[in-house]
């Protein structure tokens, strides 16, 4: 026979009986306030090589970012530690990159643009006439009447014709509304500002250097640099409400981000809207972005990309926009552990001198973290419009072909203002 | 082509490496001093660039172990290159790691660039294709042989092809496992259950529930 497993069978009858009452005893007894503690509470180690260990630095870590005095050493402790992060670049050659972009970043692209809101009727309705000849008196400018010495060199096209006259246009329609938009009125006008933004999506274990088997997240790093920018003191409206169940989905890739292929750094972890932290305007209004060279619909074309040449638009426009809804967003005080609760609205045009695409963007959640992502319902959402032909050619000093919608689209961008304005 | 060199080249004589082929009759050529072995490559070739068009040399080919591969390079003024049998080669692999559906890996010449593995592709295989990354994968030189030398494994190229027009491709299972079902009656499967029933035999009990049987009382 086995022999008999260890345990209480063996006890001897009055210790058990003696044990029993000792328990009695205890429960009769109810006093009102538990005695204070005699030692300190029993947590996880700090510093050993375990699970739990890394879980309380987490926690410690988050406690002190959410306790930062200021925006500042908010943001200071949010990207102070510095690892290898993917560089993800809104102008990218990558084929199908706007899926891969949707993916980092949570985003849900719809066709089209969003529902508009009624506008409320500002203190003189804009003449579309005065604005036409403002946009042909920019073109013709540049194309035409101004005598530019030098030739472009190789790849800088762009800036030498499209880049200073979309420069003049926004500047001089931005002038024009600002009668009807008493916010833009008090925006502020960047060029070439610089937009960066950090955060970390998903996990994947390292595969070399001493760190060989941990489980890290995936770090990536916007640095984007607009040709123009608007920003604004006061926040757009919202486009739909912040729960809103968006007819889409967020593609998922289940392949490393190096496969698009996106490389990596190591560098400082930089967020940025285009201006600091005590800077009034600290709300995004709008972008305007060039297509470089590189990227241009002829070379596209040339190379039998014919079908990416709308993916290019589209990956500018996600990419750049949730760098400076969340930028801005990181600027009030919001990070992946403290979500956003209201939605952060931006709007872009990206152009090539003379096809214009609008993009607007809504910030729904900044919480892409593993750990924060678990129960969030919530989507960013992207809407964007295919590229259309500003003009057809410019032809000596006349523009030939000049197409109005366009235009209006642009001038509806410029006029959106919150209904208390 | 390969049997184009070998017409050039004077007959190679039993037990001497062949002398090089006379140097051409192009101007600021060094002329090479002492039988070349085949492994070694042209370099002096490649290198005395001075006159109308240099010629890359590729003689590290495994299959033209004999000749040297000899790569027109094109500059400004030659007439366009042609090419209708080629000489370089490229094999389709199975990828590592997962790669996303439209990409292809290769592994081709080290002589190859990605414009020549684009047009390899398109022209002589009609395959639509978008983009061509490539890279060199070096190999290891640690391993050591019986008289300890180091023994190098060949650096090879790596090509990863992203096809056009929205096609995909999955590298196929070469080497699928066959489920035979033998069919009953036949001589094969009054066998299997034979082996079968001599292996359920040769197991213990399971009630035993693991124990060895010479433990016991």
């Amino acid at each position: 026979e086995y022999p008999a497993p260890p345990g209480k069978m063996a006890a001897p009858r009055g210790w058990r009986l003696a044990w029993q009452g000792h328990c009695r005893l205890l429960h009769t007894e109810r006093s009102a306030a538990p005695p204070p503690p005699l030692y300190p509470p029993v947590v996880a180690s700090h510093t050993a090589k375990s699970k739990s260990a890394k879980r309380r630095r987490l926690e410690y870590f988050y406690q002190q970012v959410h306790e930062a005095p200021s925006i500042a050493e908010k943001l200071r402790l949010y990207g102070r530690l510095q690892r290898l992060k993917y560089v993800v670049y809104p102008q990218t050659f990558s084929l199908n990159a706007d899926r891969w972009y949707q993916s980092f970043t949570k985003t849900v692209f719809v066709p089209g643009l969003p529902p508009a809101g009624a506008q409320p009727a500002g203190p003189g309705a804009p003449d579309l006439s005065e604005l036409r000849s403002l946009a042909c008196d920019a073109l013709l400018q540049e194309h035409f009447y101004q005598r530019k010495r030098e030739r472009p060199f190789l790849y800088r096209e762009q800036q030498h014709v499209p880049g200073p006259f979309l420069t003049q246009l926004v500047s001089s329609l931005s002038a024009a509304l600002g009668s009807s938009n008493p916010l833009l009125a008090t925006s502020c006008l960047d060029l070439k500002p610089q937009v960066n933004f950090y955060w970390e999506r998903g996990e994947t274990v390292v595969c070399r250097g001493y760190r060989t088997g941990r489980i890290d997240p995936v770090r990536f790093q916007i640095d984007d640099e607009p040709l123009i920018q608007i920003r604004v003191p006061k926040q757009l409206p919202e486009f739909v409400p912040l729960d809103y169940s968006v007819p889409g989905e967020v593609p998922v890739i289940n392949h490393k981000p190096d496969k698009l292929p996106l490389f990596k750094r190591q560098y400082d972890n930089k967020i940025f809207i285009g201006s600091k932290v005590a800077d009034p305007c600290s709300y995004g209004h709008t972008q305007f972005h060039l297509i470089p060279d590189k990227l241009k619909r002829e070379r596209l074309l040339k190379a039998n990309l014919a079908d990416q040449i709308e993916v290019t638009y589209r990956a500018n426009g996600i990419a750049s926009l949730f760098a400076w809804t969340a930028a801005q967003a990181m600027y009030q005080g919001f990070w992946c552990e403290a979500d956003v609760t209201r939605p952060f609205v931006s709007q872009a045009v990206i152009s090539d001198g003379k096809y214009f695409a609008f993009f607007c963007y809504q910030l729904n959640t900044l919480a892409l973290t593993v750990k924060a992502d678990q129960n969030n319902p919530r989507k960013n959402i992207c809407w964007g419009t295919e590229s259309k032909p500003l003009y057809e050619a410019v032809e000596g000093n006349n523009v030939k072909g000049f197409n109005d919608e366009i235009l209006l689209q642009l001038v509806q961008f410029l006029l959106n203002r919150p209904e208390q304005l | 082509g390969a049997e184009c060199s070998r017409a050039l080249r004077p007959p190679e004589r039993q037990g001497a490496r062949a002398p090089p082929p006379p140097a051409a009759s192009r101007p600021g050529r060094l002329s090479c001093s002492g039988p070349r072995s085949p492994q070694r490559p042209g370099l002096t070739l490649g290198a005395a660039a001075g006159g109308r068009g240099t010629l890359r040399a590729g003689a590290r080919d495994g299959a033209m172990a004999s000749g040297k591969v000899l790569y027109p390079l094109y500059q400004l003024g030659n007439p366009q290159l042609r090419i209708f049998r080629t000489n370089f080669f490229m094999t389709l692999v199975r990828p590592g790691v997962p790669q996303p559906e439209d990409t292809v890996q290769f592994r081709i010449s080290m002589q190859m660039t990605r414009v020549d593995v684009k047009n390899y592709l398109e022209k002589i295989y009609n395959v639509p294709v978008s983009v061509v990354r490539t890279r060199i994968q070096y190999g290891a030189n640690n391993k050591r042989n019986h008289k300890n030398q180091k023994v190098k494994k060949p650096d090879y190229k790596v090509a990863y092809v992203q096809l056009g027009q929205g096609q995909t491709f999955q590298f196929p299972n070469l080497f699928p496992e066959k489920e035979e079902a033998p069919e009953p009656g036949s001589v094969e499967d009054i066998q299997k259950q034979f082996m079968e029933n001599e292996r359920q035999k040769q197991t213990a009990d399971p009630r035993r529930g693991g124990v060895t049987d010479w433990f016991g009382l």
